[in-house]
């Protein structure tokens, strides 16, 4: 056998009022080091052994107000600053909407927290390696029976211990000693072996975390649904062997709605061949009417006066009411608009023919009102 | 009758047992071989259980076609099965928390087995958004972490707050039960035999001493505990509610839903826990730790919360009309008196006029019949989450995508799944762990506090 | 042996001397001021005397509810309190004079009450077999006859028990309990619609009724705690009131603070999520101007300052805390009704004066009125009830 230290002496009681009296008495005869085990716990024995309140739940109120505001930080940062996005016509930062999620990670860290802290803490635990283990005494306390447990200290031996426990009317009166295992013992939580070891697992389970769903996910065949056998845009093909992926168009493709001009720096043919194909009907016009409100009224005014909104950034444009453009073909306008003239841009990317078309209608309406005949009154 | 002695506390454990008898009975499970019984009754959940492995397999195979989901109708029977399976979780965390709260004595001996279920009915009820989605391999990214897209999960959205409540609310749950096992894990370690379990439970315990100065703390956690997980439960199928109460679909979008859920929730999740404690005390011999009066008390909670489910119904009924809002009225006529007219009305039975039978004493101690009420209230509770989901999106806005939904057989063999896994997990447990909170439950046993005379 | 055999000393003291003056001061006060104010403005009177109603409807009819509560429950740490209760639940005697004024004055505080209105008002027109004249004034005579039925049950059955110690009236009050709760139910949400809902007629709010129950729960066990912590302060009441009496009215608080927190938030939040024009306006009212800064102040003082206020474990427990809180959870209840009535009368901004002061001493003059008159004569504790012994052992 190992050699034996002594731990303390104990006694054993059949009562929950006998156990009540004998820690009362207990506590106040002045031992320092002495415990109760009951195998559930016993209503007033906390005041009976002179016990402080717990300070456990301030633990709790801390670790809950750190998840409630740790979920607030984070849900305000991830949606109003890292990467805002319009959810439902709400704000970014949607108050009410996060209410549910900062309630469920106070409880979530406010709970866990504080079993650990309870358990690593308060306890010591987990510590399977107490001198009262494994003892009859600890047998019969789990069960049915009531026992106290004192440590002898500098003013009671444990002769003194034990006669106290006969004159409380205790039975079973034992000593219990220590065996070397459990006096060599350290608490596991707090050694650097084991926080090392937590460490460790810490950093390879995140690691595998980050692995799995960055990196595993994306490899084959996990890579679900990315891989398909079809052309990506911009992508070469081994397919075809000039390695293009896409196709050129074949040759006089033309785009839709986009005629090449054929009088290019030619003003004057443009205007004798050219011919407004639009008809001076309603819908013409009032597509007209859009694109010039659109394109041209900036420089050349609503009413094409030349009295320009750029408030003298850019030059103002003649007037469009002068004899020179009232007696222009339709071509010739078409020419002004399809090629630009002076310091005014080609608009040939923003207006389609018929647009354009449709625009110079519009642009005759202007100059008639401006330049009504009398038959025109009537 | 009129007997009754208000003057006296009833007893919760009848007969004033020993100590050691009470560790005996609620350790004989463990320490004895499971009989042919047991095994009878495995066999046929674990049957169950593979009918819907197989009916899960066929959906990852042939994908979520299998299943009635369809436009308009695209939440059917897995989000039913979800709520439904949530709301059975409750019962155990309102008996193990808020009875504790509301120093209810009698709760102790069935808090354990209750807390148990609420795990297990979680677990099934995880299952069900997880297939929902189509890609379960995907549900990482419910978790809010800074991934590779740089996006983030949509905070606002109550699916999300869903991923929340559920994962917090399994890790308290699990916590808590835990927590309160640690005691018992030691009564277990001190009367084992065997050298391994020994050295099992030691583990387990975490070298518990039974000593008061843990006690006073541990009691302290249990209370902080049961303060968390009171609004924890409240907020679980609070959030669930606000999954439908969130939008603006007709028969969806009432204020009322929060607390509606939660009765409902706490309902039927006490309907599944009167049934499985029936067979458990009969079974075990638990009568009188399990006492009738303790079912009695179930059964009042039963009829308490069936009549502020039928209250929450008639208030969405009043409501609708008095809104004078059309889409609203017609929904619930539509309930009421549309294609899903049977489903409506086998739910009002169930749940409102069943229950109401408790109002009698006599029903209230009878086991059989109180064990068939218990099953219709469970029935009855499937169908509210059916009405829910199913009227409201088979005849929306849109009478042009109306449209009837018709569960497949797959879908069926899911539910039965579910089933399966959850009662296997009920039987494991009733055979690995102690079923009945042996501290607990001697705490509350006559004579195990001291009188108050000296004071 | 239906008679059980419990002994508590107990000898009647009546009420202390303060509490009498202080009660027939605010009474005159309040009716003074309540006179003044329907001579000079009627209407704002008449929505005053709305969330004066409502306040006795919340300590009378609340009480009643504790009342069959701890019956129904066999709750045994209230039962010495539960005469406070009973004498509290005598308000609803008081309630029908309270209801006169305002049903006089219907046409200027409720919308729908104008037939042409409602004609010209599809959505009101629709309502109109419910909201009417004639089916209000029944609905309100019918919630009286049950309240005040109830409340003549249970305080006459306890009252006799006094004297017989017949368990008998026990079971009796169990019985008439369970049948009271669904009509509290429906009375409770029904008057809650009828007086506050209507107030805007066409919004809508399942809640409504539950919102209004957490209130009304808050409201009576505020009243209830304050006066059992002022009798037993001044050794009116009994001996053997400890700490764990008081923690079980502290927490009982704690715990409806949040109940009315989680009920107010799930409506706000549904009904701003969906964002229905039918529904949110009622909040926007409440939102327009300084009204802002009152819903703010609602919060605060509703919520947040009684929830920090009652979280510990010693502050539960602590007597003079207690006593504050529930004076303070009172008047949060008087501000909730106020917040819910008055942006009808001032949709603008909220207004505060001697008109709404008057009115709220009148409220609490009359609470301690009615409480003062059965408390000098009657026992405050229900000395025959046979779970008084367990009551005041009780220990947590």
């Amino acid at each position: 056998m190992n050699k034996k230290y002594l731990y303390g002496g104990v006694g054993l009681f059949d009562s929950p009022d006998d156990i009540i009296k004998a820690a009362s008495e207990t506590s106040e005869k002045g031992f320092k080091k002495f415990d109760v085990h009951t195998p559930y716990p016993v209503h007033g024995m906390d005041s009976a052994m002179k016990l402080k309140p717990s300070k456990l739940a301030y633990f709790s109120l801390v670790f809950g107000l750190t998840g409630t505001f740790s979920a607030l930080a984070l849900m305000y940062w991830t949606s109003s600053i890292d990467y805002p996005v319009i959810i439902g016509g709400k704000p970014f930062f949607s108050f009410p909407a996060y209410v549910p999620i900062m309630f469920e990670l106070t409880v979530l860290l406010a709970a866990v927290m504080t079993v650990v802290t309870l358990i690593s803490i308060f306890f010591k635990f987990p510590n399977i390696s107490h001198p009262l283990h494994d003892t009859q005494y600890m047998k019969a306390v789990s069960s049915d029976r009531y026992g106290i447990c004192i440590e002898p200290d500098e003013n009671h031996t444990i002769e003194e211990i034990e006669l106290f426990l006969k004159s409380l009317g205790a039975k079973d009166i034992t000593k219990i000693y220590y065996d070397d295992e459990e006096l060599k013992y350290k608490n596991v939580i707090l050694q650097p072996k084991f926080l090392l070891f937590l460490a460790l697992i810490a950093v390879i389970v995140s690691g595998a975390t980050y692995f799995s769903l960055n990196k595993l996910m994306f490899m084959q065949p996990f890579n679900w649904m990315r891989e398909q056998a079809k052309v990506i845009p911009q992508e070469s093909s081994a397919f075809f062997t000039d390695g293009f992926g896409m196709r050129m168009p074949v040759e006089g493709t033309v785009a839709r709605e986009n005629l090449p001009y054929l009088f290019k720096n030619q003003p004057e043919e443009a205007g004798k061949f050219l011919i407004n194909p639009l008809e001076a009907n309603e819908e013409n016009l009032n597509l007209g009417k859009k694109k010039y409100d659109i394109y041209c009224s900036p420089c050349h005014g609503y009413f094409g006066e030349g009295d320009s909104r750029l408030r003298g950034q850019f030059p103002n444009p003649p007037s469009i009411h002068s004899e020179k453009v009232r007696n222009w073909s339709d071509g010739r306008i078409f020419h002004v608009v399809t090629e630009g003239q002076n310091i005014m841009p080609s608009y040939s990317t923003q207006l389609t023919n018929n647009e354009r078309w449709a625009t110079i209608l519009y642009l005759r309406v202007l100059q008639r009102s401006f330049n009504a005949k009398e038959s025109d009154l009537r | 009758m009129s007997s009754i002695d208000y003057s006296r506390e009833l007893s919760v454990i009848e007969g004033k047992p020993a100590l050691r008898e009470i560790d005996d009975l609620i350790a004989k499970p463990l320490e004895t071989k499971p009989n042919i019984k047991f095994f009878i009754g495995l066999g046929i959940t674990l049957t169950m259980l593979a009918i819907g492995v197989i009916a899960i397999g066929l959906s990852f195979y042939y994908g979520t076609g299998l299943w009635g989901n369809n436009n308009p109708v695209g939440w059917g029977f897995p989000i039913v099965n979800f709520v439904f399976w949530v709301g059975i979780g409750h019962a155990g965390t309102l008996i193990s928390a808020i009875l504790f709260l509301l120093r209810q004595k009698w709760r102790n001996g069935i808090a354990r087995f209750a807390e148990g279920m609420t795990i297990f009915a979680v677990m099934t009820a995880l299952i069900f958004p997880l297939i929902h989605v189509g890609r379960p391999w995907l549900a990482g990214y419910l978790m809010p972490y800074p991934n590779q897209h740089s996006l983030w999960v949509n905070f606002t959205s109550p699916l999300l707050w869903d991923v929340f409540a559920v994962s917090t609310y399994f890790t308290v749950s699990f916590i808590f039960w835990y927590v309160g096992l640690i005691p018992d894990f030691a009564v277990l370690r001190d009367r084992t035999k065997t050298k391994i379990k020994k050295a099992i439970y030691s583990v387990f315990s975490l070298g518990w001493r039974n000593s008061n100065r843990h006690w006073q703390h541990y009691e302290m956690v249990y209370l902080v505990l049961a303060g968390f997980a009171t609004p924890l439960v409240l907020s679980v199928h609070t959030i669930v509610s606000f999954d439908f109460a969130v939008s603006i679909l007709p028969g969806w979008h009432t204020t009322i839903f929060p607390p509606y859920f939660v009765a409902g929730a706490v309902f039927s999740g006490f309907a599944m826990v009167q049934n499985v404690l029936i067979v458990i005390r009969k079974v075990f011999n638990y009568e009188h730790i399990i006492t009738i009066d303790t079912l009695e008390k179930m059964n009042k909670i039963i009829v308490l919360t069936g009549t502020l489910v039928g209250y929450a119904y008639a208030m969405e009924f009043f409501i609708a009309w008095y809104s004078g809002v059309q889409a609203e009225q017609f929904t619930f006529v539509n309930r009421a008196f549309g294609p899903y007219a049977w489903a409506y009305w086998i739910m009002i039975t169930c749940n409102v006029v069943f229950p109401q039978l408790f109002w009698s004493k006599k029903i209230r101690r009878s086991i059989p019949v109180m064990f068939v009420i218990a099953v219709f209230v469970n029935v009855g509770m499937w169908f509210e989450r059916f009405v829910i989901t199913v009227t409201s999106l088979s005849r929306d806005f849109l009478p042009s995508s109306w449209a009837y939904y018709t569960p497949t057989l797959t879908d069926f063999g899911i539910l039965i799944g579910s089933f399966g896994f959850f009662f296997t997990f009920v039987l494991l447990f009733s055979k690995t762990l102690p079923v009945v909170s042996i501290a607990e439950v001697k705490a509350v046993v006559d004579g195990s506090q001291p009188s108050h005379e000296g004071h | 042996m239906s008679e059980h055999n419990t002994n508590i000393e107990y000898t009647h003291r009546g009420i202390p001397p303060v509490l009498s003056r202080v009660s027939s001061a605010l009474l005159l006060i309040g009716i003074l001021v309540a006179i003044i104010s329907y001579l000079t403005d009627p209407v704002r009177s008449a929505f005053n005397n709305i969330v004066l109603l409502m306040l006795l409807t919340s300590v009378g009819v609340g009480s009643l509810f504790l009342i069959g509560i701890e019956y129904l429950a066999g709750a045994v740490w209230s039962t010495p309190f539960r005469r406070v209760f009973e004498f509290l639940a005598s308000v609803v005697l008081v309630i029908p004079v309270i209801a006169i004024p305002v049903y006089l004055n219907v046409h200027s505080v409720y919308h729908w009450s104008h037939t042409d209105a409602v004609a010209a008002d599809k959505i009101l027109s629709g309502k109109e077999p419910y909201l009417n004249e004639t089916f209000f004034l029944i609905r309100l005579i019918a919630y009286f006859v049950v309240w005040i039925v109830f409340y003549f049950i249970f305080t006459s059955n306890s009252k006799k028990q006094d004297k017989t110690k017949d368990q008998k009236l026990t079971k009796r009050n169990i019985r008439f309990s369970a049948l009271f709760m669904p009509l509290f139910a429906l009375t409770l949400t029904f008057s809650a619609i009828d007086f506050l809902m209507s107030l805007e007629p066409h919004w809508f709010s399942t809640i409504f009724g539950v919102y209004f129950f957490a209130g009304t729960v808050l409201a009576s066990l505020a009243a209830g705690t304050f006066l059992v912590i002022m009798f037993v302060q001044k050794g009116y009441f009994i001996k053997g009131i400890i700490k764990d009496h008081y923690y079980s009215f502290g927490a009982l608080l704690f715990a409806f603070i949040n109940f009315w927190a989680y009920i107010a938030f799930s409506q706000y939040m549904l009904i701003w999520y969906a964002n229905l024009p039918e529904e949110t306006f009622w909040f926007i009212n409440k939102w327009e101007g300084s009204w802002m800064y009152f819903s703010i102040f609602l919060i605060i003082t509703h919520f947040l300052v009684p929830y920090f206020a009652l979280l510990s474990q010693p502050s539960k427990m602590n007597e003079k805390r207690l006593k504050f809180m529930s004076i303070w959870i009172l008047f949060a209840h008087i501000i909730d009704l106020y917040w819910l009535v008055l942006p009808t009368f001032n949709p603008e901004g909220f207004v505060f004066s001697w008109n709404e002061i008057g009115f709220i001493i009148l409220g609490l003059g009359l609470i301690l009125t009615m409480f003062n008159w059965k408390a000098r004569k009657e026992n405050i504790i229900p000395i025959g009830d046979p779970k008084l012994k367990r009551g005041l052992d009780f220990r947590l």
